[in-house]
């Protein structure tokens, strides 16, 4: 028998299974970008987030375990959620991958001046650029701006007075000079470029909010709109 | 760029695009997306013997690039494990393991969607290069991949020429996607 205060050692259970495996493939794709990121930019404050976010996956791996052995009751439940574990496992071998990559960083900068170089020239590209004050982004959320499905490049760090935001959630607000690490294709980042700079207003995505109107996540961001 | 570091960087954008590809799969429970990454994973292989030869070959030739082979074969160590891991989940959907709700709703949480097109004889977009239809612009979807002769030109540029037979991948709002493949079956002429 399980003592139930062994629960104390696991985190996230009071997160559902969804919950614990959305978070986990999002953590997964974010933490390759940082992780090449912190490479390109050499940068130690991105690459301690990166260990974090392993950190962080592993204990939703347990946790999504723990809840998908609790759910089980029949043989197709055990069927199915033995696919979704294999699932959650993938992701956490990702972020390990992530992991392992910025481990490079401990290796003397001279040494690995080509690989910044080298990553610069990828076919999916990771960019920085700053938000000109006149830029249409400039006052709104990145939940209101969806620069990923108007761009096709997400936003995976952001540099505030305040300091560096990685993995901005939707309700983080775009201010004036804050510079910004992007993930994308060539293109895509070439139109962001156009926005950030202030020549071109932003589009928003507007029939994409009727779609997701039901969802919780809608209804959080039209609340913050009513407090504004 | 020397080889060594051309082939490296075509192993991690090959990478990429296996998760993306994996975790489409998932999300639609589709085996042909599946079939892709599995197709792509022995890419892979072939392409690490080859990677492992030229860093044998450049170590041996002058000692002082041992180091930077090093730090390569590193690098392509974890590269082949995200590769593995997208290996895996596409093993999932293959099984028939994939079709948990939870997996497509857990999936579909994100902002954007794949779609894949096929150009067709009759498409609006053969014949033309990306920087002249501006794909992006019309219709909010970004070719992420472009499937030829079954070989794959990744993040294609402006002067990339479209021709019929091309398998587009690409990644957008999902309003984006009916009107993507329109154009490419030739069904919607109009851009």
């Amino acid at each position: 028998m399980m003592d139930p205060e062994g629960l104390k050692t696991l985190e996230h259970v009071d997160m559902t299974v969804r919950e614990l495996l959305t978070e986990m493939k999002d953590t997964s794709e974010i933490i390759v970008d940082l992780a090449y990121a912190s490479l390109m930019y050499n940068s130690e404050n991105m690459a301690a987030k990166v260990h974090e976010l392993e950190e962080e996956i592993k204990n939703l791996k347990y946790a999504i375990r723990y809840k998908a052995l609790l759910s089980s009751r029949t043989k197709e439940d055990a069927r199915q959620l033995s696919g979704l574990l294999q699932v959650a496992s993938a992701a956490d071998r990702i972020a390990d991958a992530a992991d392992d990559i910025v481990d490079l960083m401990e290796l003397p900068l001279e040494k690995r001046p080509f690989v910044s170089a080298m990553l610069y020239e990828s076919g999916e590209k990771i960019r920085a650029t700053k938000v000109k004050p006149d830029s249409g982004m400039v006052g709104y959320t990145i939940g209101e701006l969806a620069p990923e499905a108007c761009t096709g490049c997400k936003i995976i760090a952001i540099k505030s007075r305040q300091g560096w935001v990685y993995d901005p959630e939707d309700d983080v607000k775009v201010r004036s000079n804050d510079d910004i690490i992007v993930r994308g294709t060539e293109d895509g980042f070439n139109c962001l470029l156009k926005y950030a700079d202030g020549l071109q207003p932003w589009e928003f995505p507007e029939e994409q909010v009727e779609i997701r109107d039901e969802t919780d996540d809608e209804a959080e961001s039209l609340e913050e709109r009513d407090n504004e | 760029m020397n080889d060594l570091e051309t082939m490296l960087l075509e192993l991690k954008d090959t990478s990429e695009f296996m998760v993306d590809l994996a975790y489409s799969s998932l999300l639609y429970n589709n085996t042909e997306i599946a079939e892709e990454v599995i197709f792509l994973s022995k890419t892979l292989d072939d392409l690490s013997a080859r990677i492992q030869d030229t860093a044998v070959e450049l170590g041996m030739s002058d000692p002082k690039e041992v180091e930077r082979v090093v730090i390569l074969t590193r690098l392509q160590w974890s590269i082949l494990s995200i590769a593995e891991a997208a290996t895996s989940i596409a093993d999932v959907v293959l099984r028939g393991l994939g079709a948990h709700p939870v997996i497509a709703l857990s999936i579909k949480e994100s902002e954007t969607t794949i779609a894949i097109g096929k150009v067709s004889a009759d498409s609006v977009l053969a014949g033309k290069a990306f920087g002249h239809i501006r794909l992006s612009t019309i219709s909010g979807m970004f070719v992420i991949a472009l499937k030829r002769d079954r070989a794959y030109i990744f993040g294609p540029g402006r002067d990339t020429v479209i021709r019929e037979g091309d398998v587009m991948i690409a990644k957008g709002p999902e309003e984006g996607v009916q009107y993507f493949k329109n154009l490419c079956d030739g069904s919607d002429k109009e851009i």
